[in-house]
């Protein structure tokens, strides 16, 4: 602070601070204004007499006898099942995530470390397809699905899922494996390592922060993805996103709103709770240019 | 027991000619420098010995065993490369016991090999560190044990210091070379640092684009260059080069007249020199104004321009002339190296 260039006049200084209060207040106000309102009656939080009531609960009290209420959330977990929903994300998340990081580390590491001009148009198609959107490939594969009886099941859409992300993860973690000088490799090969053991060894344990930061952006893919889950999956193995959308979708039902407004607040929350956990090696992922020994 | 022996060893990327056939044979226990300018394949050379690049061409041996087709980990070498390529994720002594874990050396004997290696390199007081807490000097010296520590046959170094500062780079050099008289292994060294080649060699490879100029002990080489290019690399200041023609024994050329050439076949013809064998005098061979002069500490360098090119005299350190003013040199054809303009080789002097 006592450098002089970065001393700020007091009045530029308020200003940046009340301009950043405010942008806080509304980048975060739909996250909290959803959060509390989980917690009331639909009459409260699409109230068409008073939009306070969303904040007082006037009718929540009236309904359940107290300002807040956990009728939502166990209309969707409980009485809407959405706990099932909840598993087959789990699911299909983690063997995403798995699936596209085994073959992403592998192959990144072989197209980071070939001689050859084929790497780089590998490369340019895997960009190519990871910038179509997803849609585009479904539709060409629902009849087929149904056909072979393969439509309806987890594993058909985890199989999609990666083949969605897998260009994407082989990208990001060539560009890794590129940052990581290729002496690494060669000293270790020389140590006495085949080139899988310098992988292993020597590589792997260098890449931590680029395969976590590529597995949470795959992770983000395959739990916020709607259009494959959505067209791939039966009711009964339903995904929480699709099942969100479901509990919009049937507004005849008094109360199905409050339930997608609460397990939208379900969904949310272990995101915030999973970047927090790994900020320290998302931020090092992002600058991998720490990897230098 | 480790000799090695490169025939008509060659490496080309299309037509890109990166080493042309070199043929050599490294005795057990001899320190072989390979020494050039960047790009002129010494460091391919290293490699290929090492098996990171394959070869074209011709045959590798080490011992009495062909290792074109081993992998780098069959062919029991080590090698410290310019960038060091520590494992930056483990610690100093991690880093040193790397190649005994991966070879599986006894778990028990571990610890007593990396002391040992560690303490030849005197790194025992920063064993616990990561390489990133280390400075260049003590990164350096972090490759090197992990080099050493589990006795290779051969050590390879690619331009292992220079990475570091002038000062460190003496000391190093020092250590490398007491560490090659202890050992006893055979190494081959690369650099582009003719002092280094000197100071280090049991025998310095010089090579230039891809092919060896001269092979010989660091004397031989810096008293008989086999050609121009040799005689323009080593020494610092290089070897001066002067153009001009012969004519019955007396060379000429712009500022410069040596006579006494007896025998020596007229025509155009390069006369060098190094600064130190030159003498300034009242009269002498070459008459010209100062060019610029150089104080060196020890010395002083006068530079003329003489025979199309500077060229540089030693003198005492005392010594001080006006640029312009016009001082002579002594240059006796007892001193002189001839070459031949066309080809730059040698011409050996009284030959017809």
């Amino acid at each position: 602070m006592s450098i002089a260039a970065n001393r700020r006049s007091p009045l530029l200084q308020t200003f940046l601070g009340a301009f950043l209060i405010l942008w806080l207040m509304v980048a975060a106000f739909p996250f909290l204004w959803t959060l509390w309102g989980s917690f009331k009656v639909e009459g409260d939080f699409f109230s068409k007499a008073d939009w306070s009531n969303a904040i007082f609960g006037t009718l929540t009290e009236v309904e359940t006898g107290a300002p807040f209420t956990l009728d939502g959330y166990y209309g969707a977990w409980v009485q809407e099942e959405f706990w099932r929903a909840a598993l087959n994300t789990l699911i299909v998340v983690v063997s995403v995530v798995v699936i596209s990081l085994t073959f992403g580390t592998l192959g990144g590491y072989a197209l980071s470390r070939s001689p050859y001009r084929y790497a780089f148009w590998l490369l340019i198609i895997a960009l190519m397809f990871r910038a179509m959107p997803p849609i585009t490939l479904v539709s060409g594969y629902l009849l087929p699905f149904f056909q072979w009886n393969l439509w309806g099941h987890l594993p058909t859409t985890i199989i999609v899922l990666v083949a969605i992300n897998q260009p994407f993860t082989l990208w990001m973690l060539t560009a890794f494996f590129r940052n990581i000088p290729k002496d690494l490799d060669e000293s270790a090969m020389v140590d006495g390592c085949s080139q899988f053991q310098a992988f292993r060894h020597v590589i792997i344990p260098v890449m931590w922060p680029g395969v976590i930061t590529t597995g949470l952006f795959s992770f983000l893919l395959a739990y916020n993805d709607f259009a494959v889950t959505a067209m791939l999956l039966s009711k009964e193995n339903q995904t929480m996103v699709p099942k969100i959308a479901s509990f919009l979708g049937t507004t005849q039902t008094k109360g199905n709103v409050m339930f997608a407004v609460a397990s939208v607040v379900s969904v949310t929350a272990p995101l915030f709770v999973l970047v927090l956990f790994f900020q320290r090696q998302i931020v090092s992922g992002l600058t991998a240019g720490a990897v230098k020994g | 027991m480790a000799e090695i022996h490169l025939r008509n060893v060659s490496k080309r990327w299309g037509s890109f000619v990166g080493v042309k056939s070199f043929d050599l044979e490294i005795a057990d226990a001899e320190f072989l420098v390979l020494l050039g300018p960047s790009g002129c394949g010494k460091t391919t050379t290293m490699r290929m010995i090492a098996g990171l690049e394959d070869l074209t061409e011709g045959e590798i041996r080490i011992g009495d065993k062909v290792v074109n087709d081993l992998t780098p980990k069959d062919r029991d070498v080590a090698m410290v490369f310019q960038s060091y390529g520590l494992y930056p994720t483990m610690t100093v002594y991690e880093n040193i016991r790397f190649p005994l874990k991966v070879r599986k050396v006894p778990q028990v004997q571990h610890d007593e090999m990396v002391m040992r290696a560690a303490e030849m390199v005197e790194l025992t007081d920063f064993l616990h560190r990561k390489p990133a807490a280390l400075s260049g000097g003590q990164r350096q010296r972090v490759a090197l044990a992990r080099a050493i520590v589990r006795k290779p046959t051969v050590f390879l170094m690619d331009e292992p210091l220079s990475n570091l500062d002038a000062k460190l780079r003496v000391s190093t050099r020092a250590q490398i070379k007491n560490l090659h008289h202890e050992l006893r292994t055979t190494t081959i060294y690369v650099t582009h640092d003719q002092i280094e080649a000197m100071t280090l060699a049991d025998r310095v490879v010089v090579m230039n684009k891809g092919e060896v100029q001269q092979v010989g002990t660091p004397i031989d080489i810096y008293d008989n260059p086999a050609n121009t290019f040799v005689a323009g690399f080593i020494g610092s200041p290089a070897m001066n080069l002067m153009e001009g023609t012969m004519t019955g024994g007396v060379f000429e050329g712009r500022n410069v007249r040596i006579p006494g050439f007896d025998g020596v076949r007229d025509g155009a013809v390069i006369v060098g020199f190094r600064a130190e064998d030159a003498a300034l005098a009242e009269t002498g061979e070459i008459a010209a104004p100062v060019y610029s002069m150089e104080l060196l500490g020890d010395s002083s360098m006068a530079t003329v321009q003489a025979g199309g090119t500077l060229v540089a005299i030693k003198a005492a350190k005392d010594f001080s002339a006006e640029i312009g003013a016009p001082v002579a040199a002594s240059v006796p054809a007892a001193i002189c190296h001839l070459f031949d303009p066309a080809t730059g080789l040698r011409i050996a002097k009284g030959a017809a």
